[in-house]
């Protein structure tokens, strides 16, 4: 009787309690995001993401981390407008995300990843304005919390960029990136769904 | 107990996997090409998949019933289907139509060069009109570069196909600016007043444009302000014609951004040996200031120029140079305009705008005295009606008012002046049979209350995408304007002047390289024709001018070929006659010359941080009027040569050393000859030529950006 109790009590929370439908696809998801490797994974992936936050209208890590594949898709692809095409679709995911959560540093952050990828394509010609603009919403996301060690990475990521196109010292980007590194070991957020 | 163990499991069957069935099929666009990454879902259910690489889909559900199956993928509509599920498994072939989108679609490109941030599809980015060799950041010797305009070195302004340099008209923000050129001694080029940094789109068009712009008849210029300022910043240059100083100031939703500036070129003039004897050198102050305000639905900005230059010269008479007249020059400028953008709802734009811009000149030439007062105000209200996904309305209203005012004091004195007041409205439907496929037909309405005439013209342009990357156009249309002010203040019943275009053109772009080949026609008619004999009387002014101008443009850039080098290759022929003004028969109009080349070369070396740019310019002989020959504008200088050289260094990231230098080589250009009123007393006419102030001209500057943000610097601006 105990044991078949065991077994009622365990079915009925993994059903229902800690782990939902919801939680159990996007941990799957997630851990997929994580190895991928191909252009067609990550369309793949960002479809799944998005099928989730046509269900769950209030959570905005679905859309974060449909965004997110998108980005990551955008540098497997060679033509400038084909990438520039995703980065618009990435974004669109991404103001999807932050009308459910505007303050959301997470979101912020990939915003700015946004910009800093746009950089990429054409340092010369589209750095000054996407660099600045990057910096700028990376600023953002580290007012809203200063802890959020993905901001502070991709920040220093993109001054250790400028800093090499312009030949100036890197040191100060270099600190801020072994900072982040150190950041990433300690920092714990209460959102299973969180970025690691 | 029991009954709860049977509850517990019938709840739980669902998410057991019993009772699946399958949807399964194939995603295809309209023409059998396999869709590869659709998104395929039930509505409201987790259940779903991609389309594979050969387009097909196949995924499980346990649900029952209704449902609602959705299809997407981006640049697609959604496609929606009503299901029944029940065991049996469903099969769907699925076709997607592709959604006309306007940022992906073909764009109107019939004679116009866009240089913008927003897609990579322009031909020219903002950065390369300030860093063309050879211009000096100015904005008309920049798109001097490209095809379709004729160089006109003792002006500095901008001919296009043919036309006159007052045919073509400056726009800011859509607003009209008039005199957009500083003055400048005779025979020596002015600069255009405007700052190319201040702006993040300029669109040149060389004729066939928008049923929104008139009042120019080759060509329109449409500058686009920044929208927004980056960040706060103070810059300070000191260069070797003067200074400036600017600061911005940035908060959440506003800027604003002030600039002084002092010009004086007589400490240059001493270094460099100069043709023209100044008696004082020009010195120009000048200030601009930018407010800028976005709100819930909409963007106001407010922008504002003042300029004032003084100069006097010394002339050498062309029959007796020992004699010298003296040219004293006192020119005020004011341009101020605001202009508001309000999005009424997803398809309703409002744009909205007023400018003002007034002009005081007063020049004395030896005894002789004459004051030009010159001022326009511009007013336009545009709507952008989004109808659907194919049509697209744009309509607007807008009044251009002038009032002019000529007073002398020769060996006569007296006054002319008018007042002008052109209303318009005007219409355009822009059509999107695909993606494509546009087309784009608009009608303009003009009166005119000081000449008492009215028009309407049309305007017509057809884009079509071909194959991948290239694209057909096709524009035609009827262009107007009022004559200028030195006839109308004579005559104030005078016909607008009038041409039509004809344009063919064919481009193609992919992956950093543009090709570009076009081919034009004008005919011009209702051009000023007066004779000699007596100017001041109005009845010898006509409108029974007219002309043509027919040509052919080819542009090619690369930035790709070779690493940090991007540069591009203009080519125009012009084939012009005119029979207008004073002109005793149909003839070359001295400014047009046959061939024009230019090649811009752009390089940047990341080891020693600078840019190094590299123009050359040609141009074949141009015609000029001899009166001692019979025939009329028969003469031909010789052709136009310019080298030119530029370097950006940046010494810190906030420290920027910019030096150009035109015509490294020192061609001796002549552009024309000025001739003797009266012949001596051999019955020769004599004359002078028309060559450049000085052989060469050079230029350094220092550039120190102060912010917060250190890696923050003008380089890219230079």
């Amino acid at each position: 009787m105990k044991t078949f109790l065991l077994i009622i009590v365990t079915l009925v929370t993994t059903s229902f309690g800690l782990s939902t439908k919801y939680e159990q696809q996007m941990l799957k998801h997630i851990a997929a995001l994580y190895v991928a490797n191909s252009p067609e994974k990550f369309q793949e992936l960002s479809n799944a993401f998005d099928r989730i936050a046509r269900v769950e209208k209030d959570k905005w890590e679905p859309y974060y981390y449909s965004a997110y594949s998108i980005i990551i898709w955008s540098y497997g692809v060679s033509e400038v407008s084909e990438k520039d095409k995703l980065l618009d679709h990435a974004l669109e995911k991404i103001n999807s995300a932050a009308r459910l959560a505007p303050n959301e540093s997470e979101i912020i952050a990939l915003e700015g990843f946004t910009h800093m990828s746009r950089v990429n394509i054409d340092p010369a010609s589209r750095g000054a304005q996407y660099s600045s603009l990057a910096l700028e919403t990376y600023g953002k996301a580290l007012a809203i919390n200063p802890e959020n060690p993905r901001a502070m990475l991709l920040m220093g990521q993109m001054q250790y960029g400028t800093a090499q196109f312009f030949g100036s010292n890197t040191n100060e980007a270099c600190d801020l990136i072994k900072n982040a590194l150190n950041r990433y070991e300690t920092y714990e957020n209460d959102n299973p769904f969180a970025p690691k | 107990m029991k009954i709860t163990l049977v509850f517990l499991i019938a709840t739980l069957i669902p998410f057991a996997g019993w009772g699946q069935s399958k949807i399964s099929g194939t995603v295809t666009d309209q023409s059998g090409e396999v869709i590869i990454g659709a998104n395929i879902y039930l509505e409201g259910t987790y259940d779903g998949c991609s389309s594979s690489i050969d387009g097909s889909f196949e995924f499980d559900t346990s649900e029952k019933g209704n449902h609602l199956l959705i299809a997407s993928f981006i640049g697609f509509k959604d496609v929606q289907y009503d299901i029944v599920l029940s065991d049996s498994a469903v099969s769907l072939n699925i076709i997607m139509t592709e959604s006309i989108n306007r940022l992906e679609a073909v764009v109107i490109s019939a004679g116009s060069f866009t240089a913008g941030e927003e897609t990579n599809r322009e031909v020219l980015k903002p950065l390369d009109i300030a860093t063309t060799a050879g211009a000096t950041a100015d904005i008309a010797g920049a798109l001097n570069t490209l095809p379709g305009t004729q160089r006109v070195g003792e002006t500095g302004r901008l001919f296009v196909r043919g036309g006159e340099s007052d045919e073509t008209r400056t726009f800011i923000d859509g607003m009209l600016v008039s005199n957009a050129y500083s003055p400048a001694a005779p025979t020596t080029p002015g600069r255009n007043r405007f700052s190319p940094f201040m702006f993040s789109g300029t669109s040149f068009s060389t004729g066939g444009y928008s049923a929104e712009y008139g009042q120019a008849l080759s060509s329109v210029l449409v500058l686009k302000s920044k929208n927004e300022a980056l960040l706060n910043l103070t810059d300070v240059a000191i260069m070797t014609v003067g200074g400036t100083v600017s600061h911005v100031h940035k908060a959440d939703d506003w800027s604003v951004a002030g600039k002084l500036g002092y010009t004086n070129l007589a400490p240059y003039f001493q270094l460099a040996q100069q043709r023209i004897q100044w008696n004082k050198a020009p010195e120009t102050f000048e200030t601009d200031v930018i407010f800028r305000k976005k709100y819930d639905k909409g963007l106001f900005k407010f922008y504002t120029n003042f300029n004032r230059e003084v100069f006097n010269i010394f002339r050498p008479q062309i029959t007796q140079a020992d004699i010298l007249d003296q040219i004293d020059l006192n020119n005020q400028y004011l341009h101020i305009q605001g202009s508001n953008e309000f999005k009424v709802n997803d398809k309703l734009k409002i744009t909205s705008g007023l400018s003002h811009t007034r002009q005081n000149e007063v020049l004395d030439f030896n005894e002789d005295a004459i004051n030009e007062h010159h001022q326009t105000s511009h007013g336009k209200v545009v709507l952008d009606h989004y109808i659907n996904e194919k049509f697209n309305l744009r309509s607007g209203a807008e009044i251009i008012h002038t009032d002019h005012r000529y007073q002398y004091q020769t060996t006569e004195s007296g006054q002319l002046n008018y007042g002008q007041s052109i209303a318009v409205g005007f219409s355009e439907l822009d059509v999107y049979f695909s993606n494509k496929t546009v087309l784009r037909a608009g009608l303009r309405y003009t009166t005119d209350r000081l000449s008492n005439l009215s028009y309407i013209v049309p305007r017509l342009s057809l884009a079509q995408q071909v194959g991948e990357n290239g694209q057909f156009s096709l524009a035609y249309g009827e262009f107007n304007q009022a004559v200028r002010p030195e006839y109308l203040r004579i005559n104030q019943i005078l016909d607008h002047e009038k041409v039509r275009h004809h344009i063919v053109s064919y481009q193609w772009i992919k992956n950093g390289r543009t090709f570009r080949l076009e081919a034009y026609d004008k005919r011009y008619s209702n051009l000023i024709k007066f004779g000699v004999e007596n100017l001041n009387d109005p009845s010898s002014y006509t409108n029974e001018g007219e002309g043509y101008a027919s040509g052919l443009d080819l542009f090619f850039r690369d930035n790709k070929s070779l690493k940090g080098l991007d540069y591009w290759i203009s080519y125009s022929f012009l084939n012009s006659e005119r029979d207008y003004l004073d002109y005793p028969s149909s003839a070359v109009p001295v400014f047009a010359s046959a061939h024009n080349f230019s090649l811009v070369t752009k390089y940047f070396m990341q080891d020693i941080q600078s840019q190094l740019g590299l123009s050359y310019s040609y141009s074949s002989p141009r015609p000029y009027n001899d009166p001692n020959t019979t025939y009329f504008n028969s003469g031909r200088t010789r052709s136009f040569n310019d080298l030119s050289l530029n370097i950006s260094h940046l010494l810190n990231p906030q420290v920027i050393i910019h030096g150009s230098v035109t015509n490294v080589l020192g061609f001796d250009n002549v552009f024309g000859y000025e001739y003797a009123t009266r012949p001596d007393d051999q019955g020769f006419y004599q004359r002078r030529a028309v060559r450049q102030p000085a052989p060469r001209f050079f230029f350094v500057g220092i550039f120190i950006t102060f912010s917060k943000n250190k890696t923050i610097n003008k380089l890219p601006e230079l």
